[in-house]
């Protein structure tokens, strides 16, 4: 029989895989299987619509999580399976990866829509040029392998009376890649993909004591902060958790506000979907005005304080 | 002495890609090439490796023969010596063929580190480096933020930023990295690069001389360009138009 296989290093994206797998087993019939890294999980994964849990042993402290390869590699290589969805988060990409070179198959990553066609091939969507194009592939080869970025599914619903099997996995041999530390993040408690109304804060800030401007607009409006991927990670002016486009965050807001944000296509592709867009950008060429509805061409440190004024007497506050 | 290889790939300007807002087909007519934009960032750490511990540096690249000139865009980077996997069959690689590729080249090198970008900006399959570690059977740190060389033990230490926090792990040596763009700012080539470039040496290594087959497990089926509805009205920064804006939110109900 075909197997759906889901790997996810966590509870969330297993949900949602196993979303997405049970829709595209009851179109071929088959039995989808998840893996856990611990065995507590396993009943919740059942109910949720796996008919198999693959119970992975534990790690050492200094093994990271990548060590699971070689025996997700050899399982899959045993029993075959027809598709393997893995979470695409940093680590689940690069293991992704590495399991498909070892069993030489093809991987859509940065998969954002999966489908099966007439033949019952999997039809996978992904991005190209930094999101100027969607591509749509099939693979070849067995397993067919994707690499689903979290929350591109919605979580499984649980099922009563569900029944499965839980199998354990053998142990991981020891590993090249050992941690010697491990700085866990903390979480930041905005959720730019909630927020109905966000500030974008690009490189055209030229202080990170500016961004203040942007907390005001963003206040005055009930909304919240976000950046260009620089902002976060060059500049490191705010966190990672809040930066917009094809390897940040995902938002579709009522309205995105650019202050200072070029929109280079890898930043549009993360807020394409926003329904109202505002920008502002001094230079009149800025490629985030395609991308706009509204577009003040001017210095934000003139703009921006207008707007906050005029706002503040449109909605009387 | 550390023997580095960078991989960079050439890829077409994302920039100058338009498309026809009715078939949505996307149009190359006159895009420019450049070096994949964190390739910079790969060739960069390379590079100032390189500087701190001595050794070699080798530009690596697979592409079809017309791609010659990024050779000289390498080079003129840092790299005594490029290394040009061509073939006419090489363009619209799958990652996996592309490491496959690598791989067969790369193993008849020496080295000790290999470094990829964390991503290529046409494809960003993310892919091909933790694929080629795999292909060679050396370890791999990925999304590396932070790299350090132990002469001593001869091993890395890679800071590795996760979405889950920071992560620091330890790899003997040969090992491959993908390098986030944070991990330096790629300088910009001196004239005196650029021209000195053009006399480095360059290795030609054709598809007769690789061992292996490279077939493709993907078909793409189709591509269509991102297209978005949008209203496009420019204002100034006056005060009319600052209000004219602000109406139009109130308007769209999107403010209140
Ligand atoms: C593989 C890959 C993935 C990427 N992923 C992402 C991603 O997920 N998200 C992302 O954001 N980027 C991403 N990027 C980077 C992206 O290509 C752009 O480089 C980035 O979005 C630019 O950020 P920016 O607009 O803040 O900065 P810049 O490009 O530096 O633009 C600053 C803008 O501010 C304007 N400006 C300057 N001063 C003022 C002023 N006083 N008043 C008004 N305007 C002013 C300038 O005209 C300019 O347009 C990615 C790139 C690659 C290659
Ligand atoms: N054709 C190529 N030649 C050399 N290196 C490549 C090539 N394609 C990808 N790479 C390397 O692999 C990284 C990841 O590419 P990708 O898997 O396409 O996102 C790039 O940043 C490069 O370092």
């Amino acid at each position: 029989m075909a197997e759906i296989w889901i790997f996810a290093e966590n509870r969330e994206q297993t949900l949602e895989l196993l979303n997405a797998g049970r829709s595209l087993a009851g179109g071929l019939g088959a039995k989808v299987a998840a893996f856990a890294l611990d065995g507590k999980l396993a009943e919740e994964y059942i109910n949720h619509g796996a008919d198999e849990v693959l119970v992975l042993p534990s790690l050492a402290e200094d093994q990271p999580l990548e060590s699971y390869v070689s025996v997700i590699a050899e399982e899959a290589r045993r029993e075959k399976p027809d598709i393997f969805l893995i979470g695409g988060t940093q680590r689940g990409k690069e293991m992704a990866a590495r399991i498909a070179a070892r069993l030489n198959t093809g991987l859509c990553s940065g998969c954002t829509a999966l489908r099966l066609d007439e033949k019952k091939q999997l039809v996978m969507e992904r991005m190209l040029f930094g999101g100027a194009a969607v591509q749509t592939v099939v693979c070849t080869t067995r397993p067919q392998m994707a690499a689903v970025p979290p929350r591109t599914f919605e979580q499984a619903s649980p099922a009563k009376g569900r029944e499965g099997k839980v199998r354990e996995l053998p142990p991981v041999p020891g590993t090249p890649v050992t941690v010697v530390k491990r700085t866990p993040k903390v979480r930041e408690s905005v959720d730019v993909t909630e927020a109905k109304i966000v500030v974008c804060v690009g490189r055209g800030v030229e202080k990170k004591e500016d961004i203040a401007l942007a907390r005001e607009l963003a206040q005055v409006l009930g909304g919240e902060v976000g950046c260009s991927r620089p902002v976060a990670e060059e500049l490191q002016w705010l966190p990672e958790d809040v930066y917009i486009g094809i390897s940040g965050k995902k938002i579709k807001p009522e309205l995105y506000i650019g202050v200072g944000v070029a929109g280079q296509i890898q930043h549009v592709t993360g807020m394409r979907d926003s329904k109202v867009v505002l920008a502002i950008n001094r230079d009149e060429n800025a490629p985030i005005f395609d991308a706009a509805d509204y577009g003040i061409v001017g210095d934000l440190y003139d703009a921006v304080p207008k707007l906050i004024k005029e706002l503040r007497n449109a909605l009387k506050i | 002495m550390l023997n580095t290889i960078a991989c960079f790939k050439w890829v077409m300007d994302e920039a100058d890609i338009k498309s026809d807002p009715k078939t949505h087909e996307l149009i190359f007519d006159r895009v420019g090439y450049k070096i994949s934009d964190y390739d910079r960032n790969a060739i960069e750490e390379a590079v100032r490796l390189q500087e701190k511990h001595g050794g070699t540096v080798v530009g690596v690249t697979v592409a079809p023969p017309g791609a010659k000139q990024c050779l000289k865009d390498a080079l003129s980077r840092g790299p005594e010596k490029a290394c040009f996997i061509n073939d006419q069959s090489f363009t619209d690689l799958e990652p996996g063929q592309t490491a496959s590729i690598l791989a067969a080249a790369v193993s008849k090198m020496e080295y000790d580190l290999i470094i990829c970008g964390e991503g290529s900006s046409d494809l960003y399959a993310q892919q091909v480096g933790p694929a080629l570690a795999e292909k060679l059977g050396i370890p791999c740190a990925t999304y590396v933020n932070k790299l350090t060389y132990v002469e001593e033990e001869n091993k890395i230490i890679a800071e590795r930023k996760l979405d889950d926090g920071i992560e620091v792990v330890c790899i003997q040596l040969p090992a491959l990295v993908t390098v986030l763009p944070e991990i330096n700012t790629p300088r910009i080539p001196s004239l005196k690069q650029v021209l000195g470039a053009a006399k480095k040496p360059v290795d030609n290594i054709g598809l007769d001389s690789l061992e292996g087959t490279f077939s493709p497990c993907l078909k793409t089926t189709g591509i269509l360009a991102a297209t978005m509805e949008r209203r496009r009205l420019r204002f100034g920064t006056e005060a009319e138009d600052i209000r004219k804006v602000v109406e139009a939110l109130l308007k769209e109900g999107v403010i209140a």
